[in-house]
């Protein structure tokens, strides 16, 4: 195995040196072919992988299709109502039994030689049945269930029949940033309709990466802050903020919002009329939750990384971002927007804006984003400056959100697993953590 | 022999003549990023400009999409644009529009239903783009000429995989 080879002969691709506090990455894990091709059998094939919220697919027979860690699945909810994530490929000839990216379905057809399969995956219908022997059972022809589990409403599925954990234990302290999330609303949160599906030409990692950088907020994003600042944005009511470790490559940023949060964060820019409904709201959370833990869900923005590939930001919209890698040098993106399902229409189309306002590939800030990670990528051609760096805040026992502590956690559970480590290392495993 | 036009029929290629020149010479000033004057006097103080998103066949109530705009906004992106704050179109990128099968589609007596198709290609940063789409307008009727008050832009890609961005304006 090259990468063992490398680590002993002491050419690691991560530096992680506690004692000089400096962390640093070889850009041939943004570049090399071989790489790429691990990572997909190291990571993708091993880990929980987010598929999709259960929103998507609110009613018996509901379905999407999509890629999740470079494999075409269907995710179903079946007649009888439950969800199953399955391998969107006959197990006759293997063409998709889905070509639809979302739909209602009593069951699949196969277009090749009409074999059908229920909502729940079961081959139903198989053409000219005589054609085979007496021991053919279409039993042993159902689709191939995934393993699935959902944690509050987020579907996740994994590739790995021996993945040793459950969704619960393999989200670790993620988990708690998901409870932030769905619980704001008491009857559930939905997907919006109208995904925004876009790429980079560039390695999937960077954009990981710049997901949980703060540092490169004010600097990249200079057009963006000033917009918001022209809104009348106001200074946050508190002070604070911190980056955090969550275990098993789970990374998070939770810092005041500096602007207005549609849930129940009024702030001038978001105009008289809503003020009174928003501050209700709050108050209502208040109630329910007490007041340091309303203040976290309402009154604090956060930004998490669930190892490998998923972004889950709650700002002042909440975006869920799937990013998948293409090749070493290309990724693709999925955002999709997350609110209460029972939010005021005019708060609704407020969270719309300000989404697009930053998010997506016509923000004012994502599409700057995109084109340094792409510009990252073409610098790592010039292979003379071998080394990335992201060593801030190494040295504090509470890492500021502009230092790298999250980006660092992914960075070790990426090296662990690409070395085969089984990723059994739990938190006490992580000598970084931010505060807890 | 010259085809004689009834009155009514001259009457439309005159109009279709006016949309289609305001349409190209809207084409025009985007593509030289002449950006404040084709705000100033080619939008109504309450244009809308909208971009739905890919998997969204066209516009749906409910959905969030990839541009939004209202005046503010767009004033907004037409400044960080000229102020060369966007940092994906610093240098700005050249690009080249090419608008057809110009239709007007109703004449509502204050304002035109109008289609056209357009194909933006973007050249800039070593990339080479083309975004394809069917656009509406609403035209007001401003004396001779026309201002927008509505910009729908859709999108007949499946994804915005292979562009990554869309930084400039349709």
């Amino acid at each position: 195995m090259t990468i063992e080879l490398e680590r002993s002969v002491g050419d690691p691709i991560v530096i992680d040196d506690l004692e000089r506090l400096t962390f640093r990455v070889d850009r041939r894990a943004y570049t090399d072919d071989d790489l790429a091709a691990r990572e997909l059998t190291r990571i993708f094939d091993r880990c929980w992988l987010y598929v999709g919220h259960e929103s998507e697919i609110p009613e018996p027979g509901s379905y999407v299709s999509r890629d999740v860690g470079g494999r075409p699945v269907v995710m179903a909810r079946g007649s009888d109502g439950v969800v199953r994530v399955f391998a969107n490929s006959c197990t006759h000839r293997g063409a998709l039994i889905c070509s639809q990216p979302s739909g209602q379905a009593r069951s699949f057809r196969c277009p090749y030689h009409d074999w059908t399969f229920s909502n729940r995956g079961e081959l139903v219908g198989v053409p000219l049945p005589d054609g085979y022997g007496p021991g053919f059972r279409k039993a042993d022809f159902d689709l191939a269930r995934h393993r699935s589990e959902s944690y509050r409403g987020f579907v996740f599925a994994t590739f790995d029949p021996e993945q040793p954990r459950t969704l619960t234990e393999y989200l670790a302290g993620a988990a708690e940033y998901l409870d932030l999330i769905d619980d704001q609303s008491e009857v559930g949160m939905e997907v919006i309709q109208g995904a925004q599906l876009h790429g980079a030409r560039a390695n999937w990692k960077l954009m990981m990466e710049n997901s949980v950088d703060i540092y490169h907020f004010r600097a990249l994003h200079k057009r963006y802050v000033g917009y918001m600042e022209s809104l009348g944005s106001v200074p946050p009511r508190r002070r604070g903020g911190f980056g955090r470790a969550l275990g098993l490559g789970h990374g998070a940023n939770e810092l005041p919002p500096a602007a207005a949060r549609p849930l129940a964060y009024w702030t001038p820019m978001f105009g008289p009329e809503v003020r009174p409904r928003i501050e209700a709201t709050a108050a209502r959370f208040v109630d329910r939750f007490g007041a340091d833990r309303a203040e976290r869900i309402t009154g604090t923005n956060r930004a998490v990384l669930i190892f490998p590939n998923l972004m889950i930001i709650d700002a002042i919209a909440i975006t869920i971002r799937k990013i998948d890698p293409v090749g070493a040098d290309r990724m693709a993106i999925t955002s999709v927007a997350l609110a209460p399902k029972d939010e005021d229409p005019d708060i609704r189309e407020l969270r719309k804006s300000h989404y697009l306002t930053f998010l997506g590939p016509a923000g004012f800030a994502t599409p700057d984003d995109i084109e340094i990670v792409e510009s990252c990528q073409r610098g790592y051609l010039n292979r003379t400056v071998r080394y990335s760096d992201l060593s801030r805040g190494m040295d504090k026992e509470v890492p500021e959100t502009t230092d790298e502590l999250p980006a660092r956690e992914f960075w070790r559970q990426w090296d662990r697993l690409m070395h085969g480590d089984d990723g059994h290392l739990d938190r006490a495993g992580t000598r970084e953590v931010g505060p807890r | 022999m010259t085809v004689e036009l009834t009155v009514d029929e001259a009457a439309r290629v005159r109009l279709w003549h006016r949309v289609s020149q305001f349409l190209f010479r809207e084409a025009r000033l985007l593509d030289e990023w002449r950006l404040r004057e084709w705000y100033d006097e080619m939008l109504t103080d309450d244009v809308r400009y909208t971009v739905p998103a890919t998997d969204v066949r066209g516009e749906v109530t409910g959905a969030l999409g990839l541009i939004d705009d209202d005046a503010a906004r767009l004033r907004q992106r037409v400044e960080q644009l000229l102020n060369d704050e966007v940092w994906c179109e610093n240098p700005r990128s050249r690009t080249h529009r090419m608008v057809g099968n110009v239709e007007v589609l109703a004449d509502r007596g204050t304002h035109l239903d109008v289609a056209a198709n357009v194909v933006v290609h973007r050249f800039g940063h070593g990339r080479s783009d083309a975004y394809v789409g069917k656009c509406r307008f609403e035209l007001v009727v401003a004396g001779e000429s026309f201002r927008v008050r509505r910009r729908v832009v859709v999108l007949d890609h499946e994804t915005l995989y292979e562009h990554g961005k869309l930084s400039i304006i349709l």
